[in-house]
């Protein structure tokens, strides 16, 4: 089969592809069908099944912080994911309580998801009511106000603008959410 | 093997008259403009590196600020030089290996202007924010359209000359070309389109199956359909082996595709797809050490031909760093070695080997081999060619091994959570200096690179008779 390839295109052509469809459609098309979790919205109303809570869609002031959130790249220096490492449960938790682990079904209505790659920045999965709007206000306007030594940039144009500052706060304040994590709900507004 | 070099040869500028001449008119249109986006691009990267240092550098102007100019860095060297110059030295292989004219210049000049479309479009989006929010595919729907389209038309002439080839027989160049031509059709339109109906982690599953594979099935198999050319030639040897070409070609087809999932280790995906995923990432030795055995057998008693020839140099520091960066691939994906490396500075590293300190190598060397004899000039100069080498080759070193060292640094930091997060951002602080450094130093090598090239291709010099 593959010496033939060697003198015809049409066989290269179609080994190439036939070969290359196997893993494709195995790996892209499948694992959704076989585990549903990915699709299903997070609903748990039971304590004894762990994690209470349920996942809203985003409203439309989240949807346009989102957006804000999208254009201007905060995804390339944060991720939205609290891995299967103890470090990461620890480290994005609050007051001594662990930050539950992100599994698929709290992101059933991120589009474009927003898991992230790199962390220039802390994760910000859990960031939802850590901080209150004035914090988020100082801090946009300029990092190092707040943080020494930190590397973001500034975003004066966004707290300049109140819509926009506002659309983008509401949507970072119920970042983690779903999982109603923290006793006696202790979040900022 | 032999006979189909020789084959390769007759191809040449140096041809005797009355034979077959290449026009090459698509190939400089594609190599010009892909040389100035890689300085133009240049100038970008050391932007932003310049920003992990110096974080308030021109920071109150919103399109240049980091979020906006880093998807510009990677869109602006992935498809507007690396890719075009790919194209490019792809159009400049394929007639030569087939013996036959370009199917369609005038399609081919087409293609190249309808890709600087794309080019100039993605840089006025991507500095405005019209980002998708997905990486390697930050461009708005109607440049993936236009995308497309370029692509059909690429593959149309690639395909349509190498239907009508005087040669039987295919070398392995023309089928890694015709592979690239193919994945990459089916993995850009995973990347583009089939994630517009899907959300979340299935959503992500698709999106790092075509970023993953915008590398391994995008790039390597174009980049070393090139290795594959111009080794041979620039040291006027044949390959080594057909049979390992075809072990590695056939192997690489069948087990890139199955390892997107290993970009979410320990993410919110499904644990079997990451086993999945880490299964296959480690069969992409089998692929990897094929290939470069065959071409370091190939340098076998050549060795000595590194001294003088700059081409040479840059193709087998590619395939050095083609080996490095695909073991680093495979052992990234192991569950322990993650939660080490993932999300730090240690990943940009190792992207930049593969696509700096390999695939931009392998560009690099073709385009100072083809360039002049496209033109039929001499090469405006020889040292200054060896110096953007060894500008590259220090700078590129000083880039990847600082941010290796430095994100693994930082990796053993995030997983002593008792360390506040900031400590570990200013611990990476002299990290960053050096790879500013470092960078510019590569950025001195593009200017070098795209200066001969435009001396070169401006100049008098005529063609020594070889």
């Amino acid at each position: 089969m593959f010496k033939k390839a060697d003198t015809s295109a049409i066989w290269a052509v179609a080994i190439s592809l036939l070969l290359f469809f196997i893993g494709g459609i195995l790996t892209t098309v499948v694992p959704p069908l076989i585990d549903t979790s990915w699709a299903k919205p997070f609903d748990n109303q039971d304590p004894a099944k762990g994690v209470t809570g349920k996942l809203m869609p985003l409203t439309d002031l989240q949807k346009k912080g989102r957006a804000i959130y999208v254009r201007e790249g905060c995804w390339y220096c944060h991720t939205q994911q609290v891995r299967t490492l103890l470090a990461d449960t620890k480290r994005y938790g609050w007051r001594g309580v662990d930050a539950p682990i992100s599994t698929p079904d709290e992101f059933v209505y991120d589009d474009p998801h927003m898991f992230g790659t790199k962390r220039t920045g802390p994760d910000l999965a859990r960031v939802g009511g850590k901080y209150d709007e004035q914090w988020h206000r100082t801090h946009f306007r300029n990092p190092r106000d707040l943080v020494k030594g930190s590397v973001m940039p500034t975003y004066p144009w966004i707290v300049k603008d109140p819509e926009e500052f506002k659309a983008l706060v509401a949507y970072m304040q119920n970042l983690g959410r779903a999982k109603d994590w923290r006793p006696a709900k202790d979040y900022e507004k | 093997m032999q006979e189909q070099i020789s084959r390769a040869e007759a191809g040449g500028a140096a041809a005797p008259a009355g034979s077959l001449v290449h026009e090459d008119l698509t190939a400089r249109w594609f190599i010009v403009s892909s040389v100035a986006y890689f300085f133009i691009v240049g100038i970008i990267a050391i932007l932003i590196a310049a920003k992990f240092v110096w974080p308030d550098l021109m920071g109150t102007v919103s399109w240049l600020s980091y979020g906006r100019l880093r998807p510009l860095h990677v869109n602006g060297m992935l498809f507007g030089w690396l890719l075009a110059a790919d194209m490019g030295l792809t159009f400049y292989v394929i007639p030569r290996l087939c013996g036959v004219k370009l199917w369609s210049e005038k399609l081919g000049v087409a293609t190249a202007m309808l890709w600087n479309v794309i080019i100039l479009g993605a840089v006025v989006c991507l500095l405005a924010g019209w980002n998708q929010g997905w990486e390697y595919a930050e461009l708005p729907m109607f440049l993936d359209v236009l995308v497309v389209v370029a692509w059909i038309m690429f593959g149309l002439n690639i395909f349509m000359t190498v239907a009508q080839r005087k040669y039987t027989a295919m070398y392995v160049t023309i089928w890694y070309t015709m592979g690239c031509i193919l994945w990459t059709a089916f993995v850009y339109l995973t990347g583009n389109f089939a994630t517009l109906f899907a959300t979340g982690t299935n959503q992500a599953n698709l999106n790092w199956m075509y970023v993953h594979n915008a590398v391994g099935l995008i790039f390597t198999p174009v980049g070393l359909a090139l290795a594959y050319y111009f080794i041979p030639r620039a040291s006027n040897t044949p390959l080594h082996s057909h049979k390992l070409s075809m072990v590695g070609f056939w192997s690489l087809a069948f087990v890139y595709v199955w390892t997107g999932a290993h970009h979410m280790i320990h993410g919110p995906i499904s644990q079997w797809l990451q086993t999945i995923a880490i299964a296959f990432s480690l069969m992409l030795l089998i692929p990897v050490w094929a290939v470069v055995y065959n071409l370091f057998a190939t340098m076998k008693g050549q060795w000595h031909q590194l001294r003088e020839n700059v081409p040479l140099k840059f193709l087998m520091t590619g395939v050095v760093f083609y080996l490095l960066t695909c073991f680093q691939g495979p052992m990234h994906s192991l569950r322990t070695v993650s939660a080490i490396v993932s999300k730090t500075d240690w990943i940009p590293g190792h992207a930049h080997m593969a696509v700096l300190g390999c695939f931009s190598f392998f560009a690099i060397a073709g385009t100072y081999f083809a360039v002049p004899k496209m033109w039929g000039k001499a090469l405006h100069s020889q040292a200054l060619a060896n110096w953007s080498y060894w500008m590259m080759l220090i700078g590129g070193l000083g880039f990847f091994v600082t941010l290796w060292l430095g994100g693994f640094w930082q990796g053993w930091q995030w997983n002593n959570w008792s360390i506040p997060f900031i400590d570990t951002v200013v611990a990476l602080k002299p990290i960053w200096l050096v790879r500013f450094f470092s960078g510019a130093l590569i950025f001195v090598g593009i200017v070098m690179f795209a200066y001969n090239v435009l001396a070169t291709v401006m100049g008098t010099t005529e063609e020594a008779a070889s």
